[in-house]
């Protein structure tokens, strides 16, 4: 907010007109240049502080067996804010988490329904959150393509959301957390190692009920083969066992049925 | 197997079967589940100005019954983002021989959990790669940009989203490139092209979209 009218004073004093739409198209042009994950971060807490904002996560909403720590994308959080967090898996009871789940809607924390099945713990992680100074706040659910659901939340001591500044705020977070989210998958990468089609076909057998023995009468070769065939399947996804193998084909789709 | 059909001026007279059920389709997806009330007919079938002769139309067909589409349309000529949406270009619209209007994009909803979504894509980026058509625009609903951005399209803002029936929307620009397309066939794990062009001359004759 302090930056934002200081910002907006000496653009007045040059008499130029601050324009929201403009910070927003020149916000995501600069991050269409940037490499440098660094860059990238600063550009956008830069940016985004022009609405009160200085602290953020960007987190895919992990799964029931799925650790918060694992689907944290990048963070910049009170300290001690994170470990209590983890610790106190509060990922499980928080509104704003369990909103990101039922609406594509970018909403302020406040918005978020307390949801009965969560309990006291519910209140709890909003009432701790005050306490490290992140009293207000706002989130942009992401839900992606195959199932694939995160959101940007994001908070300040005084914030500056109104119909006015909500677009470009949406437009905003919405490049932010796609540029983020490229770096840190894009570093995260295993080397793509492809499997043969013998592999994947030895793999579509496997995930019909069909026994190593099966398959080798079914495909005319033999059993030997078809295990040889799984377990480099195995090697190349990284699985402990054929089930293992079979469901990660499936769910990186590189199997169907 | 599920193919994704070019259907044009040229072939459209032995594919109308098809262009019915898309515009039947169009009915249930955007009136009856998305409620634009404004495109609503006693007939069931929802078809508005820019269903010409100009339209390119990628329907996902499966065995005979169409499960998705989309419709491009030339940008030279009146189209959705001139004649309905120009305040959402404040911009400006992007209009050329090579850049397509996108509208009118779906998948069923029994298929939404497969790999239509992004054979449909991929065919969208494959045809206009294969016609030499280097960007298309679009007025979609804000959830649209992440979908496809995870797929490696490159969108550009028009403006900043405004609120349509309560509902933010943006209009964009999307790049047609290579890398994006094999992006979003590397996602979907689809080997190989996903479009069927029987029937449609379009691609030899090389008659400009502008023509008509």
């Amino acid at each position: 907010m302090i930056h934002f009218k200081i910002e907006m004073m000496e653009r007045a004093v040059r008499g130029e007109k601050f324009s929201y739409a403009d910070e927003a198209f020149a916000f995501i042009e600069e991050l269409d240049r940037l490499t440098a994950p660094d860059a990238v971060m600063d550009a956008m807490q830069k940016s985004l502080s022009l609405f009160g904002f200085d602290n953020f996560i960007m987190t895919c909403l992990p799964g029931p067996r799925e650790k918060f720590e694992q689907a944290v994308l990048m963070r910049k959080w009170p300290k001690g804010w994170f470990e209590l967090y983890a610790t106190e898996d509060y990922v499980r009871v928080d509104p704003v988490i369990h909103h990101c789940r039922n609406t594509v809607q970018p909403f302020e924390w406040k918005d978020a329904p307390i949801h009965e099945n969560a309990g006291p713990r519910a209140l709890e992680v909003m009432n701790r959150a005050v306490d490290y100074g992140m009293k207000e706040g706002f989130c942009l659910p992401v839900h992606g393509i195959n199932g694939y659901e995160a959101c940007l939340s994001m908070s300040g001591k005084a914030l500056d959301i109104s119909s006015r500044t909500k677009p470009a705020l949406h437009l905003m977070s919405m490049y932010a957390f796609e540029r983020i989210r490229t770096h840190v998958s894009r570093a995260s990468q295993q080397p793509a190692k492809t499997l043969t089609s013998r592999e994947r076909e030895m793999l579509v057998w496997a995930a019909a009920g069909k026994s190593a023995a099966d398959t080798g009468d079914i495909v005319g070769i033999t059993e030997r083969t078809v295990t040889a065939h799984i377990v480099s399947a195995c090697q190349k996804l990284q699985a402990t066992n054929k089930t293992q193998a079979v469901a990660r084909a499936l769910q990186y789709r590189i199997i169907t049925i | 197997m599920t193919q994704v059909h070019v259907i044009t001026k040229y072939n459209r007279s032995s594919h109308e079967n098809y262009i019915e059920q898309y515009y039947r389709l169009r009915h249930d997806v955007f009136v009856g589940e998305r409620g634009w009330r404004d495109l609503d007919s006693e007939n069931g079938i929802e078809r508005d100005a820019y269903d010409d002769s100009n339209a390119i139309y990628l329907l996902a067909i499966d065995d005979g019954r169409v499960v998705g589409g989309q419709r491009l349309y030339p940008t030279l000529l009146p189209h959705m983002m001139t004649d309905v949406f120009p305040s959402l270009a404040s911009r400006g619209v992007p209009r050329a021989p090579d850049i397509l209007e996108w509208t009118r994009y779906f998948v069923v909803r029994e298929r939404r959990t497969g790999r239509t979504d992004c054979r449909l894509l991929a065919a969208m980026q494959e045809y206009c790669l294969a016609e030499g058509i280097r960007q298309v625009t679009a007025v979609v609903e804000m959830w649209w940009l992440p979908r496809w951005q995870q797929v490696g399209f490159k969108v550009r803002p028009l403006g900043l989203p405004t609120l349509i029936e309560n509902e933010p929307c943006i209009a964009a620009l999307i790049d047609v490139s290579q890398r994006s397309l094999d992006t979003v066939r590397q996602m979907a794990g689809l080997r190989g092209p996903s479009l069927s062009r029987v029937g449609d001359l379009s691609n030899q004759d090389r008659v400009p979209y502008v023509a008509a």
